[in-house]
């Protein structure tokens, strides 16, 4: 029986040292790893989301746990089989052209990346060509993009209508967030889902894939 | 390396001032000489024989001219500072200089109901739900009974309002009695609480506001009451409400002239039955009548601060006022006059800052409105910090590791730091999105929420039965 609710709460509190420990635990009885990974640490992430978006934890503390779930991964990344890869999938993520606000950008990145995710972070003012590249380059399966003005929010339909014109459109999920984004707008530009907060990220991806 | 800075200043806090030493000054000679010209009329003998003694002047039986000289010495008696303990004898409220501590309003005869939004005629369960609140809410630190209970026999209301205090809260005590009886009754009810009226007068946890006539005019009662707590050495305040254009002139610095020969006639009285008697003033000057609505306002911004710097020029603790408006509901300007009147008061160092939840000029109370002032103390308590200037907190060698295009968000720094911060617990920051999810709801209702919670789930803690055995029999002693 793994201890998930050890793990859990090592990771809630942000306790690198302790996930690493109780992880080495868990595998020296010869737990599986995947199991661990699923039932242990992305339990971990999926918990601390939620209270982050209920605003029950601070954004330091998210990321602190998010270390702490980076250090169990480091621990478990030898024993995964290729079945339960360490990584959950690809994630393309960048601030669209024209447009410099990298703090929520920065803020979901992090946030996935402790959630398991591999995240290819083209950082702000991403051209619409770059984004497309990267997508095609590393078979991503979500494509994030971020705005924070009314005038470079267009831009995301643009890359949307690009990334269908070379017909790669429905080989990637795409989230679209930043301040003037609304559901509203994420369903007109046909994104595929929209997340109003950084605390939200996760959970919207995890409701996509 | 040695660490060697010279001639270093700081400010700990903001600072304010509406009157300067000299105007101070002035408003106190302008007492003085309406003590000694004009004297005041005393409704009680023992204090006119105790002053007569003492070198007043006495004429037509109980006028009383009161030579400055007699104040002066009162000074030298009285302490700067009056401690309040809690119910268990805890140490909790030191008042005086530019302390600021928070506490609700006596006897408001209705309550705007939070489960209804109606105005109705205040019950005891009223008073009960009132303190449970201010029990629990952090940054009320003293209960005054709020409403006036219509549903108990009314000649002996004030015994219910004590007993209801000191059953439901452990929190500081400031009690209001309409006779002189009700006062020694509450009295008895403290020294019960306490284990005796040595315990109590070591250990005061209850203190009485006294309201007096007017400056000039004292009342039996406001004497009696006077005279028996300083014999036995128990805190009051002893507060003359002078109103502007009725029983002083209408002007700020006239009322206050008026208002404080009543506060220092007062003063000498209590220091000639026992010296060194705790005395508190009040923290508001310049009463007026609105000549309009005949309504005396509470939020007035023409009657604050003038007295705390009084107060502060005299060395003596002040009973303050804020968290209260003219309001009739708890909407915008209920929320607006709360939060200036509070924010005036703290700024300036009122002391004990009372009528936390008036509305309706005193004539109606609500608990949502209580939660919302003890946000809006919260808000204040984080303004009143000193900015903290240190190698620490300047983190040069963090800002230069960190470098233009780094960030700071997963920094050991952050993470030591981000909690010093100040964070609302009712007023809403929250995303558009994010506070529609929650219900997408105004401050008001969920004030009214956090009262709800409070009333049903918050159990203060209980006094032993014997006790509230002990001290249900005084209520019930002249039925």
């Amino acid at each position: 029986m793994i201890e998930t609710e050890k793990i859990i709460e090592a990771i809630l509190i942000g306790d690198d040292d302790k996930v690493k420990v109780l992880t080495l635990e868990e595998i020296n009885k010869g737990e599986r790893a995947g199991e661990i990974m699923r039932e242990g640490l992305i339990a971990g992430m999926t918990k601390v989301g939620e209270q982050m978006e209920a605003e029950e934890m601070f954004i330091p503390e998210v990321l602190m746990s998010a270390r702490a779930m980076s250090a169990g991964v480091e621990v478990l990344k030898p024993h995964l089989k290729t079945e339960d890869a360490a990584v959950r999938g690809k994630v393309v993520i960048g601030t669209v052209e024209g447009d410099l606000h990298d703090i929520g950008k920065n803020l979901v990145k992090m946030l996935i990346e402790g959630a398991g995710f591999e995240v290819i972070d083209l950082g702000t003012n991403v051209e619409k060509d770059r984004f497309i590249k990267a997508v095609q380059e590393n078979n991503a399966d979500i494509l994030g993009m971020s705005a924070l003005l009314t005038t470079t929010m267009p831009s995301m339909q643009v890359i949307i209508e690009a990334l269908k014109k070379a017909g790669i459109r429905d080989q990637v999920k795409i989230i679209v967030g930043g301040a003037p984004v609304t559901e509203e707008y994420a369903q007109e530009i046909g994104a595929d889902a929209y997340g109003p907060d950084a605390g939200s990220a996760v959970r919207v991806i995890n409701s996509i894939l | 390396m040695a660490y060697i800075r010279s001639n270093q200043q700081s400010f700990n806090s903001p600072h304010a001032a509406k009157m300067s030493e000299g105007q101070c000054q002035r408003l106190y000679w302008a007492c003085l000489e309406i003590l000694e010209r004009t004297g005041v009329c005393l409704y009680n003998q023992e204090a006119i024989d105790l002053l007569d003694k003492a070198g007043a002047s006495v004429t037509d039986g109980n006028r009383v001219r009161i030579p400055a000289g007699m104040v002066e010495k009162a000074f030298s008696t009285v302490p700067k500072n009056v401690a309040l303990y809690n119910r268990n004898g805890q140490r909790k409220i030191q008042a005086g200089g530019h302390r600021s501590y928070f506490g609700t309003g006596s006897d408001c005869l209705n309550i705007i109901d939070h489960r209804t939004g109606e105005r109705r005629l205040a019950v005891l369960q009223d008073i009960v739900d009132g303190m449970k609140v201010c029990d629990a809410l952090d940054n009320i630190d003293f209960v005054m009974c709020m409403f006036l209970p219509s549903d108990v026999p009314q000649d002996i209301l004030d015994r219910y309002e004590m007993e209801a205090m000191l059953n439901h809260t452990i929190k500081p005590i400031f009690y209001v009695t309409t006779e002189f009886a009700g006062c020694k009754a509450a009295v008895e009810m403290a020294e019960i609480v306490a284990g005796g009226a040595d315990a109590l007068r070591h250990y005061p946890f209850a203190a009485c506001y006294i309201n007096v006539t007017t400056g000039l005019r004292h009342n039996e009662e406001a004497l009696q009451k006077l005279l028996f707590l300083s014999e036995k050495g128990l805190p009051f305040t002893y507060i003359p409400s002078a109103q502007g254009g009725v029983t002083a002139p209408i002007t700020i610095a006239g009322t206050m002239a008026v208002n404080n020969a009543g506060v220092l006639a007062g003063l000498v009285i209590s220091q000639l039955k026992r010296e060194g008697t705790p005395f508190i003033m009040p923290g508001w000057g310049g009463n007026m009548l609105d000549m309009k609505t005949t309504v005396q306002p509470y939020a007035d911004p023409e009657k604050r601060s003038q007295a705390i710097d009084f107060s502060h020029f005299l060395g003596l603790p002040t009973f303050s006022l804020g968290g209260c408006s003219e309001s009739k509901m708890v909407d915008q300007q209920a929320a607006a006059e709360a939060a200036l009147t509070l924010f005036t008061d703290a700024l300036f160092g009122g002391n004990l800052v009372h009528d936390v939840g008036y509305l309706e000029s005193g004539m109606s109370g609500s608990l949502p409105q209580l939660v919302i002032c003890d946000e809006v103390i919260s808000w204040i308590e984080a303004f009143m910090h000193e900015v903290v200037i240190t190698d620490e907190t300047l983190a040069l060698d963090l800002i230069d590791e960190v470098g233009p295009d780094g960030q700071y968000l997963d920094n050991p720094h952050t993470m030591k730091h981000f909690r010093d911060r100040w964070y609302p617990n009712l007023f809403e920051r929250s995303n558009y999105d994010s506070w529609q999810k929650k219900g997408g709801k105004d401050l008001g209702t969920r004030a009214t929420d956090v009262v709800e919670k409070i009333v049903n789930e918050h159990e203060p803690e209980r006094l032993p039965d014997d006790i509230a055995k002990a001290v249900h029999e005084v209520v019930l002693k002249e039925l």
